[in-house]
């Protein structure tokens, strides 16, 4: 039981992945003019045909589309993601580099929000109407209305520049380049960066969870532990918790997976070198191998976390097995 | 519906009205054209020019109105081409059920993986697309979300006892589905539109940020980006990076606000006790 | 006669809406003596859920609540929230209507026993989880030592309402409220909850809110019933279910299926807006010219035996 349906899992996700690839193929040949001159725009003109005839065999460009197609198809699937034009490293690597440098500032700042949301979040529903939910409900919504880079400028520029708390952005003083890495002074840098993220999809988690209390603290089961005699803090923390937070599971694995990108902005303000980062100076440059990595990147990311969110939820809500069709 | 409620609503309806107004009378209220040349660069504001220049000598208050033409356009465009694209396919999915609906939301499911921000980055990075293809795209990548909440309705509805009613009467399907099923799902489709008007909105200016999106037009987001990229940080040139920053901001705010008030009407999750 | 252990005087319960304020309970007169078990009939939206919720205080916090509830000599309406959830679960207890929903599902069936227990008792968790098997055992849950660590969507409907009666039982309360504790049960099951009420009812007194007529015969000795948040007839159960004084009554005990299943016409009324004079006038077969007029009193019609009709208080 348990086996098929982990197995038709991995069946979709392997077919999402490939409708992926399928999708930055056919981008590549629906390009206005053919790869060359995308590739090598100014050059072209001047470049003498056998070099053109070298460059076409080594992108398999003298094959008939089918073939191409499925060599494509096979190098995606071994990682071989082609060289980003930029670096002039294999795609896989650079933004292997640069994924952890986004992790660096996108695992404290999503665990924060999640903590904070649910906890702020099931204490606002919980007292749904009161001064206190009303004002946080108001609070968020305000904070998410901004749009990430704004927020993102006006903390730099507060925090940055006004009060001279933080660095302008990087990722490391000047002293680096000297004195090698300063994890501290990494930490520096990243305070201000987090702080933004933190904002921003703390408004989300917040707003779902509770949502999820609102539901929960209408159910009968929470009658039933207010006729046994319970407290309200004790009904909120043990009954209504637990339930509450179930459907946030899914949601939040799910958050996780969109944030690579929406870092980007984030990422571009504070010259933090991240993936975010990545995508802007590819988009600046085209350089299309590295943005179709980005791409298959974020796509994985977000199967693996939808896998992870179907595994997860069976094992803390008793009343649903694996492969019940969460 | 309470006395703040209205208040609410009433003030965001305001705001979300006089930003269309403006983006409609936007050539007779802008002093100048927004992309002429007017006077020194960077200069602060003044009698002359409200919002002082940016780095091309352009007037910043002609351009601040003039942008809310793009704002608006991919935010109520995108919005539309979604909610109608995922209301359609979501009545058609839940309505008819069965292999119809099994194989519409493989399809969702499988196209929800796809991450939409990077896959619109890319698609505008090559063809460079004025601001309605941008709005269309939007449209179209953002309906799947849609699809999913309406079919969830339209399902309790399919089997609801006005409508085996109405199949009993000999009606069409197009019929109870345009008659009956669309109206109740309406309200739902509403606040969807609202958010994701918001949602396009705040995107489509953040494409703007990035430097991609239409060159031709003028946009807050480009004004935001040109105005960090030419220092406005350092040199304290607060009248251009400011203004277009809180103009989409505020927006945002009023359709947000908008959007709240308007489920919150709808979703009453006050439980009433039963007698 | 003994005192009373509950006694009700002059309740009003209402719920303000946007449509109006409605009035679940006026002017309720009741009491319940030690080791009686009072059926409480009614149809659904006769205010019945609400007078049990009202005891505990159960409502939501913009209910209005005027009246007196003493429990033991005690106003249960004044007292301040901490006392009176110290009279929860330990000196009343309470088995919800709905099963299915009043059990939490994340845990055990025995967790939230014993959590009763530990509450109220102070017992370490090893001595209060063998109590909740105990108290399984007790409402004849087979396996009871395995069922304890279950989850509520792993049992059956009947065996839900018996946790739920267990979990009620938990602290040994002198007063029982059971709320429809047979509805939407088969007749087999049904017949085996009765059966446990017998026996639970024994120790204590119990206020059994039901519509099955069959359980209340069976289980209640008194009986109250209620229209439209008012009390309409009250007395001993086997006279008021075999010679019912009230016309409505009556036409409850004509409704089944083994005298006719002739229904009432009509249905029930608004509670926001009552009818005016009697309130069962518009559907009542006997209504005369000063039933729409005038409102009937509780007035007695035979020994113990009370009735709130025009029939009996004219004049």
């Amino acid at each position: 039981m348990k086996g098929v349906y982990i197995i038709k899992r991995l069946l979709t996700s392997l077919a999402a992945f490939c409708i992926s690839v399928t999708i930055m193929f056919i981008l590549l040949r629906l390009m206005p003019g053919d790869y060359i001159t995308m590739y090598l725009e100014t050059i072209y003109r001047y470049a003498p045909p056998d070099v053109v005839e070298a460059f076409n065999h080594v992108y398999s460009f003298d094959r008939p589309v089918l073939e191409q197609y499925l060599l494509y198809l096979m190098d995606a699937f071994q990682g071989n993601w082609g060289y980003s034009l930029i670096y002039k490293v294999p795609v896989l690597t650079v933004i292997g580099e640069k994924l952890v440098w986004t992790m660096v500032i996108l695992v404290p700042a999503t665990a924060l929000a999640i903590l904070a949301g649910i906890g702020i979040g099931a204490y606002s529903g919980w007292k749904r109407g009161s001064k206190v939910d009303i004002a946080l409900m108001n609070g968020m919504i305000f904070v998410r209305a901004i749009p990430s880079y704004w927020l993102a400028l006006m903390i730099l520029i507060i925090f940055g520049y006004y009060l001279n708390l933080f660095p302008l952005g990087g990722y490391v003083d000047t002293s680096a380049l000297t004195s090698g890495i300063d994890p501290l002074d990494v930490a520096k840098h990243a305070v201000l960066p987090i702080l933004t993220l933190f904002l921003f999809s703390v408004t989300g988690t917040y707003y779902l969870m509770r949502n999820s209390m609102l539901m929960t603290a209408g159910e009968d089961y929470i009658i039933t532990a207010r006729a046994k005699g319970l407290d309200e803090m004790t009904i909120l923390r043990k009954h209504a918790m637990k339930n509450a937070m179930l459907p946030m599971v899914t949601m939040v694995t799910l958050d996780c997976a969109g944030m690579i990108t929406g870092s980007i902005f984030v990422e571009t303000i504070f010259s933090w070198p991240g993936l975010g980062m990545l995508t802007y100076k590819a988009l600046l440059f085209r350089d299309l191998p590295l943005l179709q990595g980005i791409l298959l990147i974020d796509t994985l990311l977000i199967i693996v976390a939808n896998i992870t969110a179907d595994l997860i939820y069976p094992l803390i809500d008793p009343r649903v097995q694996v492969g019940d069709g969460v | 519906m309470t006395v703040s409620r209205k208040i609410i609503l009433a003030a965001s309806l305001g705001i979300i009205l006089t930003y269309c107004a403006v983006a409609i009378l936007a050539p007779m209220i802008a002093p100048y054209d927004p992309h002429a040349i007017t006077g020194a660069p960077l200069s602060p504001p003044d009698r002359e020019h409200p919002l002082g220049t940016n780095d091309l000598a352009q007037d910043i208050f002609s351009r601040l109105i003039w942008g809310t033409r793009a704002t608006l356009l991919i935010g109520f465009l995108g919005a539309a081409i979604a909610v109608v694209l995922g209301t359609g396919i979501g009545i058609v999915s839940g309505y008819y059920g069965g292999m119809i609906d099994e194989a519409i939301m493989r399809i969702i499911d499988v196209a929800m993986t796809i991450p939409i921000f990077p896959l619109l980055l890319i698609l505008t990075t090559f063809f460079r697309p004025g601001i309605y293809v941008i709005a269309v795209l939007m449209g179209l990548l953002g309906s799947f979300q849609g699809v999913r909440l309406i079919r969830s309705q339209v399902l309790s509805l399919a089997v609801a006892d006005f409508v085996t009613g109405t199949k009993a009467l000999g009606a069409r399907d197009s019929y109870i589905m345009g008659r009956h099923i669309l109206p109740n799902v309406l309200p739902l489709a509403g606040v969807k539109f609202v958010f994701s008007a918001q949602h396009f909105m705040l995107i489509g200016i953040g494409l703007g940020f990035l430097g991609i999106g239409d060159p031709s037009v003028v946009d807050w987001g480009q004004m935001i980006n040109r105005a960090s990229q030419n220092g406005a940080i350092i040199l304290g040139l607060w009248w251009w990076l400011i203004p277009p920053g809180l103009a989409v901001t505020l927006i945002s705010l009023a359709l947000a606000w908008l959007g709240y008030a308007c489920e919150d009407e709808i979703n009453p999750r006050l439980r009433l006790l039963r007698v | 006669m003994d005192k009373a252990l509950l006694e009700i005087r002059g309740l009003k319960v209402g719920f303000p809406t946007p449509d109006g304020l409605v009035r679940a309970s006026d002017t309720v007169d009741l009491d319940i003596y030690p080791h009686e078990t009072l059926g409480l009939i009614g149809e659904t939206g006769s205010g019945k859920t609400v007078l049990s919720m009202a005891i505990l205080r159960l409502l939501q916090p913009n209910t209005i609540i005027k009246g007196e509830i003493r429990y033991r000599g005690r106003d249960l309406l004044s007292l301040p929230e901490d006392e009176m959830r110290k009279v929860r679960g330990r000196e009343i207890g309470v088995v919800l209507q709905n099963s299915g929903t009043s059990l939490n599902p994340v845990y055990t069936v025995g967790d939230q026993i014993a959590e009763a227990i530990t509450l109220h008792q102070g017992l370490k968790r090893s001595s209060a989880w063998h109590r909740a098997v105990e108290l399984l055992d007790a409402v004849r849950i087979p396996d009871p030592v395995r069922m304890a660590r279950g989850y509520p969507h792993q049992f059956s409907g009947g065996m839900q309402e018996r946790v739920l009666i267990a979990m009620a039982l938990a602290c040994n309360p002198s007063f029982l409220i059971a709320d429809e504790p047979t509805k939407g049960l088969d007749a087999v099951t049904k017949r085996e909850i009765i059966d446990l009420f017998r026996e639970v009812n024994r120790d204590r007194s119990v206020l059994f809110i039901t519509h099955d007529i069959e359980a209340a015969r069976n289980l209640a000795t008194r009986v109250a019933v209620i229209y439209a948040g008012e009390i309409i007839e009250l007395g001993n159960s086997g006279v008021v279910l075999s010679e019912p004084a009230h016309p409505y009554t009556r036409g409850l005990l004509e409704s089944l299926p083994e005298r006719g299943m002739r229904p009432i016409p009509g249905s029930a009324p608004s509670l926001i807006t009552p009818p005016s004079g009697c309130r069962f006038s518009p559907r009542c077969r006997c209504a005369a010219e000063d039933c729409k007029s005038e409102h009937p009193g509780l007035v007695e019609v035979g020994p113990g035996h009370y009735a709130r009709c025009m029939l009996y208080d004219r004049g």
